[in-house]
């Protein structure tokens, strides 16, 4: 029995944790002191990890499906199958979904099959498409994907705003570090229509009504405006297109936009002023699962520039990824968008430079998301997923027409029943690899225990596959992996394991310029000048007014609870997060809908009676909750309700997905 | 008292470990914090660390452990009970007093009632323990306001001081006894026990140089816990501030409360697995029927500290709950350990 160093797998914090093995198990788990991020602490999920490692619901063999069930078979049988069905489709009939708990190794490598071997593009993660969105705007505005500032600077924070989301429930521990800020001296603002415990943390919380924030951002923008902060000559100089956006502004009426989100002008004005006058200025927003719209990330971007913010130590604009590897899988390429190290899939140029270093010819043809496509696409004919939490199950039906389904997955789970063919992946502490957190930080996570036996890391699968499918691939560990990264992604080109060994991680780009990584975007190296992204439609008002119809008066906004996302297959694997889980489903077995109390009082509703929720589209029978915590015209259901996402919001999933800024109109009719 | 130079340590680390898997601090190769782990290499032993980030408690009460393992046959209808495997025995060297004060917490609870927990029963009579004076306070401790060091008084089998040469050995037990006449230890002279106790003295009373991070007001604030005239908005302001992250039970090393879950393993046997669980979760309290008596977050953050501190607790283990480690502030998310929640009581009290 003893304490290993690792990283916690969970969200997108990356904190530092101690594992206990004793007899090749993982029994116990315990914060890692001086990791320079967690500092020591871990959250609810981080702190039973060893109950999900003990479960022994493994996949630990090959399986070929015949008929209605799996025949074990050995890895040289699995393969010669695989690659002979897998010949036969090319391009647009394949589909690829990488995960993002995954290592950067792993993704990479998936990445590479897909584009290289399958010629296809349609390759993405399930929950990206806000990650995506987000680094799009970025790359747009500030020439820099990712979250450019640095989290191990936030105590030094002068101000910090948290913009959707509830931080405290995604990632405990970023919260807790804006949490230790506040306390000493940072002011700390929330803008969300639920009062969550961030916004009770904050000394200033904005409650916009749901599908507002962004207008209520750019709001903030036209505050600095109007207060004569801004000054016109300055902009200029420093960005592109300076006044097209100040004209865009000019337009908004701070009065107006107090009336549509249901925030007085005057604490807009005195927000603005806030932010303007600190020194240097955090701004987090969530991507991920659940994220801004786009509309409101490029106005937060906006405003960050409007007020002189980028470049400064101890700032920085944040995207918080909510799962493990989300941002590395990202950097890997796993994007229709994005060929690794995020160049633009629509140059030709990025295609040129990939096929002189994999030496391989590609297939230009743009990729959709794995998602879109078995939405979509009606050419779609085979499935590769790379270990996945039973989401996409939603699409069960169309999977289910595919002719050929390929899954590596560490767990049993709802979806490799509908494969074809599955192989055995790697638990996270049965192999090296790497992973990046929120912050860029890329950390090593060493093998701890021997996997099960027989079971072969999913860097050998794939290169086995490559090599049936006519590319021979050279990799003979992870680390070879590493070493190709380092040459593909710019970003991680002064990456090595030597190097990661010895350190609590490196925070990317590291290169030539940065040795030893990072800390924050220089406004002087970003080499591009900033820009504005916003789009000048001709109404901007257009999705609000048409929201306020009496048919359908409340807005259902949907939320992530702190034990569980979406319908997670990993926390059903351990007790206390289970439990607590639980907890709330037996108080409310068929899920339930938060209400505020005055809504409540007003239709004579008490706790827990059923009430049915209709949208135009379904119907669905759930017990209302009273919660002070919810702003009256306003419904709110927790994202892990099975039957919420399979049945009731299955029409827009899509749009959930993208968006936290996502609400449906719906009515709340009392059961008699 | 006996005596035992600098480089006969390892005489005494290398006789234990013939019969015990040894435990003790060491040090993290790269961030150089201190771990209490099992020495797979008994030179990383590390007895001049500073207090390990993690309490023993797991030795004895492990995080995840089973405890039974059950099967029933489906033919004949009978369902066979096993005990797991026996236990092995173990050293803990390096113990800090207030880590060992912590174990004597554990005692009272698994042992000292009306039921023995025979599980905890087996791991303590195979534990071989080793205190470790404090010779200086660390920042985090405040274990003088809790009566739980710097010095250990009880419970050990040798307790170690150390006085700039080597260490004072004071014997706690015979088969302490048994081991210092092994090793060959000499008498340590007539005036050990006054050369200890003015080491232990000057500790305490460098509390105020070192120990920076608490000036917590304990007796005042067990005082009023006892009597419930903590005002509800102190405890919101508390509860406001809590992740619900379990952290402090799991830290501490008196804290005892622990869930049971039955795991059906491949094979067709059940495993009956005891884990950690903190009164911070709201499923703990939780009981049939939907009730639960302290579904709020204040009032489950108000009953641990009621359970650390309050007059009514500390009769249970015969002593306050809390043992002046200092480890709850260090994990905690919400920055609401002990000494903070003392110190909201305090300026209640005071009105500051």
């Amino acid at each position: 029995m003893s304490y290993y160093r690792g990283i916690c797998n969970f969200c997108g914090t990356g904190c530092g944790h101690l594992l206990q093995v004793e007899n090749n198990r993982v029994r116990g788990v315990y914060p890692l002191p001086g990791h320079p991020l967690s500092r020591g602490r871990l959250c609810v999920r981080g702190w039973h990890i060893h109950e999900l490692l003990q479960t022994e619901e493994r996949i630990t063999r090959p399986m070929i499906k015949e008929g209605d069930s799996f025949r074990p078979v050995s890895y040289e049988e699995a393969i010669e199958f695989t690659a002979s069905r897998l010949k036969n489709f090319r391009g647009r009939e394949v589909a690829c979904l990488g995960s993002p708990r995954a290592s950067n190794e792993e993704n990479y490598l998936f990445g590479k099959f897909a584009r290289a071997v399958m010629k296809s593009n349609n390759l993405s993660l399930t929950s990206d498409a806000g990650l995506e969105e987000s680094a799009r705007i970025l790359l747009e505005g500030c020439g820099f994907p990712a979250m450019t500032g640095s989290l191990s600077e936030l105590r030094q924070a002068e101000f910090i705003m948290v913009v959707g989301g509830d931080l405290t429930k995604q990632n405990p521990i970023i919260a807790s570090e804006i949490h230790f800020a506040r306390r000493s001296g940072a002011f700390l603002a929330t803008i969300s229509p639920r009062k969550t415990q961030m916004a009770r943390l904050s000394q200033k919380h904005l409650r916009p009504n749901p599908g507002t924030i962004w207008l209520l951002l750019e709001a903030l923008a036209r505050a600095l405006q109007t207060e004569g902060l801004v000054k016109a000559d300055y902009l200029d100089d420093k960005i592109e297109n300076a006044r097209q956006y100040l004209e865009y502004l000019d337009s908004l009426h701070l009065k107006q936009v107090s009336e549509l989100t249901g925030v007085e002008e005057q604490e807009i004005i005195l927000l603005a002023r806030k932010f303007y006058e600190s020194e240097s200025a955090y701004v987090f927003y969530p991507v991920g699962i659940q994220s801004l719209d786009r509309r409101s990330m490029s106005a937060l971007l906006n405003l960050f520039l409007l007020a002189g913010k980028p470049g400064r130590p101890a700032g920085g604009l944040c995207p918080v990824t909510g799962i493990s590897n989300l941002l590395g899988s990202l950097d890997m390429g796993v994007s229709p968008a994005f060929l690794p190290g995020y160049f633009p899939a629509d140059k030709e140029i990025s295609w040129k430079r990939l096929e002189e270093l994999w030496q391989v010819s590609l297939d230009r043809t743009p990729g959709q998301s794995a998602g879109s496509c078995l939405l979509e696409n009606q050419s779609l004919r085979a499935l590769l997923v790379v270990d996945h939490d039973e989401e996409i199950i939603r699409h069960i039906n169309r999977i289910k027409e595919l002719d050929f389904v390929v899954y590596f997955g560490a767990y049993q789970n709802a979806f490799a029943g509908l494969a074809s063919v599955v192989f055995p992946r790697l638990s996270y502490v049965e192999e090296d690899g790497t992973y990046t957190n929120s912050e860029r930080r890329v950390q090593l996570s060493q093998k701890k225990v021997e996997p099960p036996a027989g079971i072969r890391p999913l860097w050998e699968t794939l290169s086995r596959l490559a090599g049936a499918l006519g590319q021979p691939w050279p990799y003979k560990s992870a680390e070879d992996i590493m070493a190709e990264i380092s040459r593909v992604v710019p970003q991680y080109s002064g990456l090595s394991y030597e190097k990661l060994r010895a350190s609590p991680g490196i925070k990317w780009p590291v290169d030539d310029l940065h040795l030893s990584g990072t800390e924050y975007l220089l406004a002087e190296e970003a080499g591009c000048r900033f820009r504005f992204v916003f789009d000048r439609s001709p109404d901007r008002f257009q999705n609000i007014s048409s929201v306020n119809e009496g048919r359908f008066p409340f807005k259902l906004v949907v939320g992530r609870s702190n034990y569980f996302w979406h319908q997670n297959s990993v926390m059903k694997r351990t007790f206390i997060p289970k439990r607590e889980y639980n907890a709330l489903l037996l108080l409310y077995p068929k899920g339930f809908v938060e209400i505020s109390e005055e809504d409540a009082r007003a239709l004579g509703l008490r706790e827990k009676q059923p009430v049915r929720i209709i949208s135009e589209a379904a119907e669905i029978k759930l017990a209302a909750r009273i919660s002070p915590d919810i702003l009256p015209g306003m419904l709110y259901i927790p994202y892990f309700i099975e039957e919420m996402i399979s049945g009731f919001l299955h029409h827009q999933a899509s749009d959930l997905e993208k968006n936290e800024e996502f609400f449906l109109p719906v009515r709340l009719e009392k059961v008699e | 008292m006996y005596w035992l130079s600098g480089d006969k340590v390892s005489l005494l680390v290398d006789r234990l470990a013939e019969d015990y898997a040894v435990y003790g601090p060491r040090r993290d190769e790269v961030s150089g914090e201190v771990i209490f782990d099992r020495l797979n290499l008994l030179s990383r032993l590390d007895l001049q660390a500073a207090i390990p980030y993690n309490p023993p408690k797991y030795v004895l009460f492990p995080q995840y452990e089973e405890i039974i393992k059950y099967l029933y046959e489906r033919q004949s209808r009978k369902v066979t009970i096993e005990k797991i495997d026996k236990l092995q025995p173990k050293a803990l060297i390096g113990l800090r007093a207030c880590d060992l004060t912590g174990i004597l917490c554990l005692d009272r609870f698994f042992l000292g009632q009306e039921f023995v927990d025979e599980v905890y029963l087996e791991h303590r009579q195979k534990l071989f323990l080793i205190s470790n004076t404090c010779v200086r306070p660390f920042p985090q401790c405040f274990c003088v306001c809790t009566d739980s060091g710097p010095a250990a008084r009880e419970g050990f089998d040798l307790d170690l001081t150390f006085t700039g040469q080597g260490y004072l050995v004071l014997v706690g037990s015979r088969k302490g006894q048994r081991l210092v006449e092994e090793i060959g230890l000499q008498e340590a002279g007539p005036e050990a026990m006054a050369r200890r106790k003015k080491i232990i003295d000057e500790s305490v009373s460098s509390f105020d140089n070192f120990a920076l991070e608490n000036k917590a007001w304990i007796s005042r604030a067990t005082n009023r816990l006892t009597t419930g005239f903590i005002k509800p908005e102190v405890w919101e302001y508390i509860g406001n501030q809590c992740f619900e992250c379990g952290a402090c039970s799991f830290v501490c090393p008196t804290c005892s409360c622990f869930n049971v879950e039955d795991v059906n393993r491949m094979g067709g046997a059940t495993d009956r697995v005891r884990t950690w669980d903190s009164c911070s979760f709201e499923g703990y309290t939780k009981m049939a029927g939907d009730h639960n008596p302290r579904k709020p977050v204040e009032d489950r953050r108000n009953k641990r500290f009621f359970c650390k501190l309050s007059y009514s607790q500390s009769k249970k283990y015969l002593r306050p709950g809390c043992v002046g480690c200092g480890r709850c502030a260090r994990v905690c998310p919400g920055d609401i350990g002990l000494p903070n929640v003392v110190t909201y009581i305090r300026r209640e009290i005071t009105g500051e």
